[in-house]
């Protein structure tokens, strides 16, 4: 955008100053009111628009040595390279089916955009070194693109092939190419037209040159023209037609004796091929039979013009040697005949049967009439006029008499072949009337005016002779019309008449019943100036203040400045060729699509400006095209057929952080992906300046937002679905606006997306689970060891109440008694504290080391009593590691029974235990076996029992071992549990 | 360099040097044959990668027209992954028997001088004819000119169905439906 830089200039046409009667002014007549003027500039220095077109949405771009621009009527934007170094001149610019836009350039490179960016194209078959001139698609899909110096390439299957001489191309310089109707390529080049046509992958190529008929053998351009038609641009010869079904070629009356220099380009426009020149400007031929029109009303374009353009709204654009111009073409009309003295008498206008425009001036009418491109003034004068007399309305009827409607004079008829005239005095209350407006339909002329004047005439073939009288009918009687004012009388197409009073409403004639309608029905104004039927049979008129309104008979619709009127104060309505209503005002014109009840203008931006506000002073040629006097001249306004007439709305750049993102597809973002920009254009060239926008984006905004801005930002987005709104109108009215949209999707983050706020509640109740899953096991692990600490305790009150251990205990006791009473005495204290502790012990899981130790110690000594020196205990752990040890009751004790109760204890067989800590993390218990020759019967619940409460208190396993040598048992050392 | 120098103290020596180097420069026709050229293809299929050359590469170049013509043997690839794949090629795809040769004739779309030494990125229009089919295409190479010596080097790919090239459905994935093709050709003066 460094070199955007324009200079929009108005120009305005012309005018000429007519002081000759009847004289022919040897000038070419039609001119353009108003056109625009734009200059590329760099470094203040302009530069050169080589090429120009248009996007199937209407967007406008100049291919320049500076490179791509886009142009929106403003400004000209350019179109930079993704690698920002390249520079290349463009030469070639084309849309493809898919909306791609391809860029030819004079390096021979050929380009696409991307993203809002240029990007080469890389071809494997390497890039042509000539300039590329034109690009097409033919039906296959394929892209073609002509060179200036080697032939036509073709893109095809992702490869790419060259049509050159050796194909039979008759010159490698080949200028433009177009396709024709069933398919065919034509190339316009240096020596010919070629026809180029793929079959089976094989290019044919048939030459078309001045052996059948072409004038010229230099060919410069092609344009389509229907049919299978196409308009041929040569170097010297013209132009001609070119029929690509039957071959034919025919030369136009200018193309015979054609001295304008070479056609640069061809444009078809309304029924009219308009031709730019090397050294001659503009040309315009309306009719292939008469010569060309030169078109040279602004000095830059009388020279040379390179490319044509006609934008969607009917404007036609051009590039001269620095110039971007542009002309409203055929729509406007300035056909300067009088002067601005002449312009301040007018008070009415009529255009006649033959297209000749008159106009009234003081006590007198004018008829300007042209042939051939020059014109010729004739005046008619009343000398029953004073030159303070008022003509309001001008009116011709069906037998070409023209009815004069004066103010204070009636109304006077004149016969314009024979110039006779004379007063029309069938009434005397039309001997001084005031005629406010003649109108009429078919045989029906209606005139109404002041003092009652309403006046419905009825036209024969005897009034061919103006002399003749008219039969007429005269509502003066009717209440609320014949005793009022009468603006205006319309016969519309069922012939119903409307007349239209100064505050007294409407009243409609049908069928010999009157209908008054006036504010009791609605109407805000009952101040009524003229009618118009639409194309529908609606009836449309116009109030003093209250604009418009549409009668489809039944409801009344009012449109107002709301709806867009540019100014209330509305001169005339009328319905054009194409079935707009047109409203006049002093500034120009509104005109109101009745389908969609938008509102388009054409004001001082075309070049109109100070209109007759005149009622008499608007009227229609043959054709129903609006004639209207300004100061300037005589302006004629001819809709454009399929002209777009309300702002295209384009979506231009997404941005997110201020850089593109593809606008056509939805977008799809991260949380932090939430700054978004959007620019947009409301496409409307006529009158860029006066498009506005609303803008609104659902899942944010609630309403529509009103600016001029061409961009709007959001920062900081919230995830969400979004969809974004733009429309541009010309008003304030938005109703039936284009409208573009683009959506989009802002992610939540992933802590916030609904599956990984499930799985993460899935996780959190698996844990939950889990824990209590866990808990329940070791509630019931504790259940089970309290169970097992039961079933110990009594298989170990068991034992001890066994009556082996207690027979053997008291036969020991009872030999001690005899001998040694004190021992006895100690045996029973230590038997009684054994039992103590198993009582005490009981309820306790585990106990230290050291109090087990001791428990056993008495164990033993019982033990030992009996057999003496024969059975053997050793310990040996430390004091402190006995305290730091836990284990559960009684486990020792029992181990020590165990080993007591299978063993033989003699003194051949020594019986002798041992219980060491190995490795300060096992208990060793250990016996040497002797096996009883009678087993003592042994369930072998102890120590199953053992191992089961160690393996509800340790991870660690109990081992028991037995070599046939010795039995050991090897206890995890248990440390305090809590 | 006394000689030199002496040479130019001596301007008839100097003219006839002139003479001499002038008319070799001009020295017409300029043709180039093949004296070494390697033509290598690859087919980058979903499944198998196929890879095959030859050095039997034949051809010649007239550097004054910018014309050209190169042909091959399509049995003498070698290198396949196995005699089986040497075989499918040869009898299955590209029919070797039926249309034993493969070419590549035509003209250089450039308007440069081709005479002098140097690098040049140029590009060849001319027909391709592989099984039997003939396609115009355009092949980009660089050619290399220097001391009469011309060398070429070149990638393209060759679409299968362009040159009528089926392949069996259970193959498919094992061929791909272009082909990469690397040529590199040493040519002198003939």
């Amino acid at each position: 955008m460094r070199s955007k830089l324009t200079v929009p200039k108005l120009m305005t046409g012309m005018y000429m100053a007519i002081v000759m009667l009847h004289v022919a002014i040897p000038c070419s007549f039609a001119q353009q009111p108003g056109n625009k003027s734009f200059k590329l500039l760099y470094d203040n220095e302009p530069f050169k628009i080589n090429c120009l077109f248009k996007t199937g949405e209407g967007y406008i771009y100049a291919g320049t040595t500076n490179g791509l621009y886009s142009f929106d009527g403003i400004n000209f934007k350019k179109i930079n390279f993704t690698n920002t170094v390249i520079k290349d001149t463009v030469t070639a610019i084309f849309q493809d089916k898919g909306k791609v836009l391809w860029v030819g350039f004079k390096s021979g490179h050929i380009a696409k955009k991307v993203k809002g960016r240029l990007e080469y194209v890389e071809m494997e078959e390497g890039n042509p070194k000539a300039a590329i001139t034109s690009f097409i698609q033919d039906k296959q899909n394929n892209i073609w693109f002509a060179t200036n110096g080697e032939g036509i390439y073709y893109f095809a299957k992702n490869h790419l092939y060259l049509i050159n001489t050796e194909n039979g191309v008759s010159d490698l310089h080949v200028r433009t190419l177009a396709l024709t109707s069933n398919g065919d390529v034509l190339a316009a080049t240096d020596q010919g037209i070629n026809i180029c046509r793929l079959v089976n992958g094989k290019a044919t190529v048939n030459i078309i040159g001045p052996k059948n008929g072409l004038p010229d053998y230099y060919v410069t351009t092609i344009t389509p023209a229907g049919n299978n038609t196409y308009w041929i641009g040569m170097q010297e010869k013209g132009f001609c037609l070119y029929n690509h079904s039957s071959g034919k070629i025919t030369i136009p009356a200018s193309g015979l004796s054609w001295n304008y220099g070479q056609v640069n380009d061809l444009l078809v426009s309304q029924k009219n091929l308009w031709i730019a020149t090397e050294e001659n400007g503009l040309l315009k031929q309306s009719d292939i039979n008469t010569p060309a029109e030169v078109f040279n009303s602004v000095s830059a374009i009388q020279n040379k013009i390179n490319n044509l353009l006609q934008d969607n709204e009917g404007n036609i654009w051009m590039v001269t040697a620095t110039e971007l111009i542009a002309i409203t073409g055929n729509k406007l009309k300035l056909l300067p005949v009088y002067s601005p003295g002449v312009f301040e008498t007018i008070h009415a206008t009529l255009c006649d049967y033959q297209n000749n425009i008159w106009i009234s001036t003081n006590a007198a009418v004018i008829k300007y009439n042209w042939e051939n491109g020059s014109y010729t003034e004739k005046k008619y004068s009343f000398p029953t006029l004073n030159s303070k007399t008022d003509i309001t309305s001008l009116y011709q009827d069906i037998n070409h008499t023209i009815w004069v409607g004066t103010m204070g004079k009636g109304i006077l008829l004149l016969n314009p072949e024979t110039g006779q005239s004379r007063s029309l005095s069938e009434n005397s209350l039309l001997q001084n009337a005031s005629i406010l407006a003649i109108t009429g339909r078919g045989n029906t002329v209606c005139a109404g005016g002041l003092e009652g004047v309403a006046m419905i005439f009825n036209i024969t073939e005897k009034n061919k002779n103006i002399t003749e009288k008219y039969r007429f009918t005269n509502y003066n009687d009717i209440e609320n019309v014949g005793n009022n004012y009468i603006y205006s009388i319309y016969k519309d197409s069922r012939g119903r008449i409307w007349f239209g009073t100064d505050g007294k409403g409407i009243t409609v004639l049908d069928n010999g019943k009157l209908t008054t309608y006036n504010k009791t029905n609605g109407l805000r104004d009952d101040h009524i100036y003229s009618f118009t039927e639409d194309k529908k049979g609606n009836i449309w008129f116009n109030t003093e203040g209250a604009g418009i309104y549409c009668f489809n008979g039944k409801t009344f619709k009012n449109y107002t400045d709301a709806d867009g009127i540019s100014d209330l104060k509305i001169t005339a309505l009328k319905t054009g060729p194409l079935g707009n209503i047109i409203l006049v005002n002093k500034k120009g014109l509104d005109i109101l699509n009745p389908e969609r009840g938008s509102i388009s203008y054409i004001n001082n931006k075309q070049g109109i400006g100070d209109v007759n506000a005149d009622m008499g002073s608007v009227t229609q040629d043959t054709a129903g095209n609006i004639v209207l006097s300004t100061i300037k001249g005589i302006i004629i306004y001819t809709p454009v057929e399929n002209a777009v007439d309300r702002p295209k709305t384009i979506i231009e750049n997404v941005q997110l952080f201020l850089t593109d993102v593809e606008k056509n597809v939805k977008g799809f973002f991260k949380y932090d992906q939430n700054s978004f920009q959007f620019y947009y254009t409301g496409l409307y060239y006529t009158s860029p300046d006066e498009v506005r926008y609303q803008y609104k984006l659902d899942g944010l905004d609630t309403g529509w937002i009103l600016t001029r801005d061409r961009n709007v930002t959001f920062p900081k987005l919230q995830p969400g679905t979004y969809k974004f709104h733009i429309r541009s109108s010309l008003n304030e009215n938005f109703t039936n606006t284009d409208e573009a949209t683009y959506e989009f999707v802002i992610e939540k983050p992933v802590w916030k997306r609904i599956w990984f706020i499930t799985s993460f509640i899935a996780v959190l109740l698996a844990l939950v689970y889990g824990y209590i899953k866990r808990r329940e096991k070791q509630l019931k692990k504790v259940q089970q060891l309290q169970q097992e600490k039961i079933q110990f305790e009594f298989q170990v009150l068991r034992n001890q109440v066994n009556p082996h251990f207690l027979f053997n205990s008291f036969n020991t006791l009872i030999s001690y008694i005899e001998e040694d009473p004190a021992m006895a005495v100690d045996y029973v204290e230590k038997l009684s504290a054994f039992f103590r502790n198993i009582v005490n012990y009981r309820d306790q899981d585990v106990i230290t080391l050291k109090e087990e130790i001791g428990v056993l110690k008495t164990y033993f000594y019982l033990q030992q009593k009996r057999h003496g020196k024969n059975l053997a205990l050793n310990i040996s752990v430390s004091e402190e590691e006995k305290k730091l040890i836990f284990i559960p009751p009684l486990t020792l004790q029992l181990l020590i029974e165990n080993a007591i109760k299978h063993n033989a204890v003699s003194k051949e067989t020594p019986l002798e235990i041992t219980i060491d800590l190995q490795n300060k993390n096992r208990l060793v218990i250990k016996n040497n076996i002797n096996p009883k020759i009678t087993r003592e019967p042994g369930t072998g619940t102890g120590l199953q029992n053992i191992i089961k409460r160690y393996s509800l208190l340790s991870s660690e396993p109990v081992i028991v071992n037995n070599d046939d040598v010795y039995f050991t048992v090897i206890l995890p050392i248990l440390h305090k549990l809590n | 360099m006394p000689v030199i120098k002496q040479m130019l103290q001596k301007p008839i020596i100097l003219f006839c040097l002139l003479v001499l180097f002038s008319s070799n420069v001009s020295a017409p026709p300029m043709l180039y044959a093949v004296s070494s050229g390697s033509i290598t293809f690859r087919s980058d299929a979903p499944l198998e990668l196929i890879k095959a050359s030859s050095n039997e590469l034949k051809g010649i170049f007239n550097a004054d027209k910018k014309q050209f013509a190169f042909t091959m043997n399509v049995n003498s690839f070698k290198g396949f992954n196995s005699p089986l794949q040497q075989e499918h090629f040869n009898e299955n795809y590209l029919e070797s028997n039926k249309y034993p040769r493969a070419s590549f004739e035509g003209k250089i779309i450039e308007d440069m001088d081709l005479k002098k030494n140097g690098v040049y990125s140029i590009r060849a229009k001319g027909n391709l004819t592989l099984h039997g089919i003939t396609q115009e295409r355009i092949i980009k190479c660089e050619l290399s000119i220097r001391n009469n010596v011309v060398s070429i080097k070149s990638n393209f790919t060759v679409l299968l169905a362009d040159h009528n090239i089926t392949i069996p459905k259970v193959v498919h994935e094992k061929l791909a439906s272009e082909i990469k093709v690397e040529v590199k050709a040493d040519m002198i003066e003939k």
